[in-house]
């Protein structure tokens, strides 16, 4: 078949180009492994740690605050060092631990405890809530070893000892949690976050720069020569679809290969996760083919390619999920393909999803498909004449 | 002003000969030990064509980068008006060059392109918008020069690709194939533009592998080949060389080499060379030995489509000086 | 006119004609500027509703409400009275609440008992923090409940009698615990997404000035520009100051150009214009450096396409421009300062939150510096042929 001739020649110069090479397979991986190592962190607060010399308490308190499960700890030497870590965002917030707090507290003084935050900003308003329990929690058995100690029982350390005994054993009032809601929104954690919205953006990214093969094809003059041997429009412009799709799925297989074998993510229900990955890539091609075909020179594809494929990324949820943003936004970026594509992944990997549950997202995408390749293929018939 | 100068050179040609504009003394260059041009002296005079010619690979264009202060000499001088190219740059000044690739940026106006290299000639004002009209004037682009170069046809470009060579109005023009890839028409009007510039006492020193551009417009041609000048002289002395002699062209559909071969043996054949589909060769009398050589012909089983008597020319020089035929 | 300036001049003509320079240089930050702040707005600070179902009605479950109504947590979230349980699920399910606190019947009355009754908080998979946050502030009110009941059982554990039992637990009510977190400000603006990738985005894409440049180096001598030019009376010099003037104008007035449009568009906020400046202006110094690297290390306009797209995305991911590399792992925030960029967002994140002026900034613009003269010494090097050859 011819079609598959033009499409072969499209693949050999995409492998014979390592720059194209490294934009379709390393640039993908590098970022999956890179925003999958730093996107943590939807359900835990980083906080920072001043120890400025308080003593035993101090040393228990830190303790008790990095096995809180929604917490995570670093340390700073100084608070100009943590305040600036607060600012930076680099933790939520940070915990001065003042000096002689063991001191005090065992003479009996309420020791002030500062926290890093500024009353008009919520999130680190809501980090210093989530420490609050953790130093009372201490505090409680203080208060009672000194209490017991002043109503003329035991010395403080006896008590203290005592009241940490009592704490473990003593029915407490409780917080109990429960789930009230457990269709997860927004995908897993980590590489299982990452590989997915970065497949999602990359091939189609990767689509729009490959407009270039169209656009370098058509100043060489070889779709006139193509045309010159008995080949129709219709098997030319059949032929470089297949290419961008066979493309496509190349880098398809590897990302999703790599990412299950190195990254250890799970991609779901394989049925499902075959459909989406075939109809993501012939959405991805009527996207090239479009590009191909709307830019005029290979400059303004490779110029306006990355930044047209970010920005849809963007909207569509590849570089955070929609349910974070306001609801306007979750609609309008509904607009763009990846949206879908996204929604679809959280569906396999978040939900378990199968073939049935995603159908809906897969129309839509076809549908998509189906009008980018129409457009290409009204835009080809003019450019290859 | 080209008119001054004509009128300048018409003077000095009544008188004693004039001074040469260029001289190259035993210019020699290798790279990585092979010689790309091996003590190359040669002279150009005000309202001269010089012409070197030779094939491809020969040293054209390592003598023209030097003479035009682009490559540095392992031995040998150039002089423009008897100041040496080399440490000081506004020698460089007198000098337009024309290089082989069409070296315009696409993106920018024919007009803004020669603005930009008139700059660099520290060229400005009202001195520069008159150098640049001139130049896009006797090339004739003046209509379209404020159209991108990227819409410009083959032989635009081409023309403006000189244009640029003439915009600070040089003693010396220096064209590297300037000819390469233009249509008939377009070459026909750049080489009458060339005997023009001449005629208006600019010197010009022109590379060409066409014998025939050679024979059209140099009033004096080098023969040069791997690296060395081998001859030199006008067209007449040239050919004077080689005595009563004629060329015959062959146009054959086999193998043009074994004709050739063949052809050297037939006594009273003095060169034989083979090149794109045609044998060459040298002959004291063409009319006695050719039927030798058709015979020769059908014994190699070369069949002859056409076959061309002439005086001898250049191309029957360079094969006589170098054995070889021009294109190969 | 000195001839670097005819070239800089020339090469800046050519990139304001070409509009792909432009969509690059100013459009496509600005559009994803404008994605990002449309997305954010009003979704940016952590805030969510909490829904209360009171079946208690007594004192604790009052107290309990009044902690979750306390001026530190007021910006955090509202509260929503909700009927029952069944309900407030149903509110989360359908997004109108994020999480919810059931505050069950007899509460009160059973936190002097033995066995004193909890409060349960309802919570989705969708805002886990929403969740923890109401579990924390609640435990925090909690905590002080535990408190007491552990004074009384530690002092009659460690001897008091058993009889003083009902007089020590009215005394131990009104005991608070000792150990109070006290909120201290930091004087800091927050970090907002749109100030971080504001000049996130205008570095990443000014980053590709360096492709830009060096694949019109090449373009250019193949096409025998150079030559030309050299055939001039002009030193090669010229012609590298002329290209990295140009490099260095354009990427500095799209930096500055970006900045101004973000600031007044989307309500970014750089830093004090004095040090934002000197930062600009060092980051684009390392960029004319990178982009001789680049020159100096390609032979082919195809190995300097190769070289420059890897380089400029390698320093974008390690740099901290698609990433917040503020909340990135150690060792991130540590290659992160071995890139240009790198430094100059930790500077831009410095001033846009801690305020601060040229001081602030002295240290990132003095490392930029530094990277771009190691960067020209091994261009230098290298890159003796790139224009004589």
């Amino acid at each position: 078949m011819t079609a598959v001739a033009v499409a072969v020649a499209s693949l050999r110069r995409v492998v014979r180009d390592r720059t194209a090479l490294f934009f379709m397979i390393a640039l993908p991986l590098v970022v999956i492994l890179i925003i999958g190592a730093t996107v943590r962190g939807f359900s835990t607060f980083r906080v920072g740690v001043v120890d400025e010399g308080a003593g035993r308490t101090g040393t228990e308190l830190v303790a008790a605050l990095q096995a809180a499960p929604d917490l995570r700890v670093r340390h700073y030497p100084s608070v100009g060092a943590a305040s600036r870590a607060v600012a930076r965002g680099e933790v939520s917030t940070a915990v001065v631990l003042p000096r002689g707090m063991d001191t005090d507290l065992r003479a009996g003084r309420t020791v002030a405890v500062p926290v890093l935050a500024e009353r008009a900003n919520s999130t680190q308003q809501a980090a210093a809530a989530a420490v609050a329990p953790v130093l009372a929690a201490q505090g409680a058995r203080i208060q009672a070893a000194l209490f017991a100690t002043s109503a003329g029982a035991g010395s403080v350390d006896q008590n203290l000892e005592r009241a940490g005994r009592l704490q473990a054993t003593l029915t407490q009032v409780t917080v109990a949690s429960r789930t009230a809601e457990s269709r997860a929104q927004t995908l897993p954690e980590g590489f299982s976050y990452s590989a997915p919205t970065m497949l999602v953006l990359f091939v189609f990214l990767n689509a729009l720069t490959g407009g270039t093969l169209i656009i370098e094809n058509r100043r060489l003059g070889m779709y006139e020569r193509m045309r010159a041997a008995p080949l129709g429009p219709a098997t030319i412009i059949a032929g470089e679809a297949l290419g961008f799709v066979v493309i496509a799925l190349v880098q398809s297989v590897i990302i999703v290969a790599t990412g299950a074998v190195v990254f250890g993510v799970s991609w779901g229900n394989w049925p499902a996760a075959v459909a989406l990955i075939v109809t993501w890539a012939v959405v991805g091609a009527g996207a090239g083919m479009v590009s191909g075909t709307v830019f005029r020179t290979p400059e303004q594809a490779t110029a306006i390619g990355p930044a047209l494929g970010m920005a849809l990324a963007m909207l569509g949820g590849c570089m955070w999920p929609l349910s974070i943003v306001n609801s306007v936004m979750r609609q309008v970026g509904h607009a763009a393909p990846q949206a879908w594509a996204v929604d679809a992944w959280t569906a396999l990997l978040a939900r378990g999803g199968t073939l049935g549950t995603i159908l809906p997202q897969l129309a839509v995408l076809a549908g998509f498909a189906a009008v980018l390749l129409t457009l290409a293929t009204l835009r080809m018939n003019r450019v290859i004449r | 002003m080209i008119q001054e100068r004509a009128q300048a050179a018409v003077a000095v040609r009544a008188g004693a000969p004039p001074p040469p504009v260029l001289v190259c003394a035993g210019l020699t260059k290798s790279f990585g030990g092979r010689p790309a041009a091996d003590g190359i002296s040669l002279a150009v005079a005000a309202g001269e064509v010089y012409g070197l010619l030779g094939p491809n690979g020969a040293g054209k264009t390592t003598t023209i980068r030097m003479v035009c202060g682009l490559l540095e000499p392992d031995a040998g001088s150039v002089t423009i008006q008897g100041r040496p190219v080399g440490a000081d740059r506004s020698v460089k000044a007198l000098i337009g060059y024309v290089p082989q690739e069409i070296a315009l940026y696409p993106d920018l106006t024919g007009r803004e392109n020669l603005m930009f290299l008139g700059r660099l000639y520290r060229l400005h004002g009202p001195l520069l918008a008159q150098r640049v009209a001139a130049a896009l004037d006797v090339t004739d682009l003046a209509e379209r020069c404020d159209e991108r170069v990227d819409s410009y046809s083959g032989g635009m470009k081409r023309r403006l690709n000189i244009a640029a060579g003439l915009v600070n109005q040089p003693a010396l023009l220096v064209l590297d194939e300037p000819t390469v890839g233009v249509d008939p028409q377009s070459r026909h009007s750049i080489l009458e533009r060339v005997k023009a510039f001449a005629a208006a006492g600019m010197s010009v020193l022109y590379t060409t592998h066409y014998m025939e551009e050679a024979e059209r417009v140099c009033d004096r041609v080098g023969i040069i080949d791997r690296g060395r000048l081998i001859a030199e002289g006008t067209r007449r002395e040239l050919v004077s060389r080689l005595g009563e002699r004629d060329r015959i062209d062959l146009v054959v559909s086999g193998d043009a080499g074994r004709l050739a071969a063949a052809c050297r043996e037939v006594p009273g054949v003095d060169e034989a060379a083979a090149a794109d589909g045609r044998v060459h060769l040298v002959t004291a009398d063409g009319r006695r030995v050719l039927p030798a050589v058709l015979e020769k012909a059908e014994a190699a089983g070369v069949p002859v489509g056409s076959v061309e008597i002439a005086e001898a020319d250049l191309e029957a020089v360079f094969l006589h000086l170098t054995g070889t035929a021009l294109r190969e | 006119m000195p001839p670097a300036l005819v070239v800089a001049g020339k090469d800046l003509r050519q990139r304001l004609r070409d509009r792909s320079a432009i969509v690059i240089g100013v459009v496509a930050p600005l559009v994803i500027a404008a994605v990002m702040s449309l997305a954010f707005k009003g979704a940016e600070q952590f805030h969510f509703s909490l829904g209360v179902v009171d079946a208690d009605h007594g004192p604790v479950a009052a107290g309990m409400i009044r902690s979750l109504q306390s001026p530190g947590v007021r910006s955090v979230l509202d509260v929503r009275a909700e009927p029952s349980a069944a309900a407030a699920s149903a509110a989360i399910r359908s997004r109108r609440i994020q999480a919810a606190l059931v505050i069950p019947a007899g509460l009160s009355a059973s936190v002097g008992g033995a066995r004193p009754v909890s409060p349960t908080v309802l919570t989705s998979v969708n805002n886990a923090l929403a969740g923890s946050v109401t579990e924390s502030i609640v435990g925090s009110f909690v905590a002080q409940l535990n408190a007491d009941r552990l004074s009384v059982a530690t002092a009659l554990a460690a001897g008091a009698p058993p009889g003083a039992a009902a007089r020590l637990q009215a005394e131990a009510a009104r005991l608070t615990i000792p150990e109070q977190l006290v909120d201290r400000p930091l004087g800091a603006r927050p970090i907002r997404v749109i100030s971080y990738y504001s000049p996130a985005m205008a570095i990443f894409f000014v980053l590709f000035l360096i492709s830009y440049t060096s694949r019109s180096f090449f373009v250019d001598r193949s096409q025998g520009m150079v030559e030309r030019m050299r055939a001039a009376p002009i030193r090669p010099l010229d012609i590298l100051v002329g290209k990295a003037l140009s490099v260095f104008v354009f990427g500095l007035v799209s930096l500055v150009v970006v900045a101004g449009l973000t600031t007044v568009l989307f309500g970014a906020y750089w830093g004090s214009p004095l040090a934002v400046g000197a930062v600009c202006v060092a980051m684009t110094i390392s960029i004319v450096c990178l982009t001789g690297l680049v020159i100096a290390l390609a032979r082919t306009q195809r190995q300097a396409e190769g070289i420059a797209g890897a380089l400029v995305f390698a320093l974008a991911l390690l740099g901290g421009n698609f990433v917040f590399v503020s909340a990135s792992p150690d060792i991130m925030r540590t290659l992160s300062l071995f890139t240009p960029n790198g430094w100059a967002m930790r500077a831009f994140t410095d001033l846009s939150t801690g305020g601060g002026g040229l001081g602030t900034a002295a240290l990132p613009v003095a490392a930029i510096l530094g990277f771009s003269a190691v960067v020209a010494v091994i261009a230098g090097l290298l890159g003796r042929r790139a224009v004589t050859a």
